[in-house]
């Protein structure tokens, strides 16, 4: 086949082009239509079984769970930030006063005695939910500025059972 | 022009090559840039931003995403304050999403046997302005169905 080619003909061989052509277009067409400029997402894990917000464990923890309670004002501001019963303030400084008092129990970052300590959040129906996670954010860890990497604090999140919308 | 129609009675066929060579390029970054995985994801919810939130090093294995956000204009303003749960192109109250989660299970069930949602992470792509007893309701409806295990969704800030 290909002898004979050679002989046949002293030109090269034309390959029609216009059916690759036709389809790279159209492969072409359907990725850019499905290209959704998205910015990356990330998660916070938070374990829930049923019941487990509301019963005590019958086994004493060595350190108590950390309770981190979130107080609204009507418009769904935060008002009030309470490390168990000091108050924090409000604003990114409660944050981070919140993230020094969450060290502070657990001692250092990765630390096998507190791994298995707990932080309940309990905040206030009508709080917006950005500042339950920037909550659940300051206790899971922090980025170290210097390596830039994720130091972890606490792993285990979970919600205080639900409170009644203070306009009825 | 008249010249040339004289000259030569074969048709002029311009070099595709460097054409070819640029569509080429183009198809492979999208293919390569695009998130088939971020399909579920509802644009119209604003998610909070936080340093912390990282794409998962480990995929759950089983996940059902939830999108809660509330109905806005084109200028981002809320038409009204009830958060919805955007759910197969309907919307559905959070009071009223019960049974989409039950047929949710449903399905799971069939597909992967009975205690199938045992493995599915409920992903949470809430508004960061919903209020966070709505989320919990939510929370609450999802674990009465029988799913444990919930992941919180941010985007990433950097």
């Amino acid at each position: 086949m290909a002898s004979k080619r050679r002989h046949d003909s002293g030109g090269k061989v034309d390959i029609p082009m216009a059916p690759m052509i036709d389809i790279v277009f159209q492969l072409l067409i359907f990725f850019m239509l499905q290209l959704k400029i998205m910015a990356p997402e990330g998660n916070f894990d938070i374990n829930m079984p049923l019941g487990q917000s509301s019963q005590q464990s019958s086994d004493a923890p060595l350190v108590p769970d950390i309770k981190v309670k979130m107080i609204s004002d009507a418009n769904g501001n935060l008002a009030q930030l309470k490390f168990g019963e000091r108050n924090l303030g409000v604003g990114d400084g409660a944050f981070e006063a919140l993230g020094a008092e969450v060290l502070k129990i657990i001692g250092t970052p990765g630390n096998p005695a507190t791994k298995d300590i707990e932080v309940e959040i309990d905040a206030d129906y009508e709080l917006h939910y950005e500042y339950v996670i920037k909550a659940v954010s300051h206790c899971t860890g922090k980025i170290d500025p210097q390596t830039k990497q994720l130091v972890r604090y606490v792993e285990k999140i979970k919600f205080a059972p639900p409170r009644l919308p203070k306009n009825g | 022009m008249a010249k040339r129609r004289l000259n030569h009675t074969s048709v002029i066929e311009p070099d595709m090559t460097p054409m070819i060579d640029i569509v080429f390029q183009l198809l492979t970054f999208f293919m390569v840039v695009i998130n088939f995985e971020n399909t579920k994801a509802d644009e119209r919810v604003k998610l909070p931003k936080d340093l912390l939130a990282k794409p998962p090093e480990v995929k759950p294995a089983e996940e059902l995403v939830l999108n809660v956000g509330f109905d806005r204009d084109l200028s981002g303003r809320k038409l009204s304050d009830e958060p919805i749960v955007f759910y197969s192109g309907d919307k559905y109250t959070i009071n009223n999403f019960g049974p989409m989660l039950e047929q949710e299970k449903r399905l799971a069930e069939a597909k992967g046997g009975k205690g199938a949602i045992d493995d599915t992470t409920v992903i949470l792509r809430a508004d960061s302005e919903v209020p966070t007893g709505k989320i919990q309701e939510l929370i609450r409806k999802c674990q009465e169905i029988g799913y444990t295990q919930f992941s919180l969704k941010a985007i990433s800030e950097e």
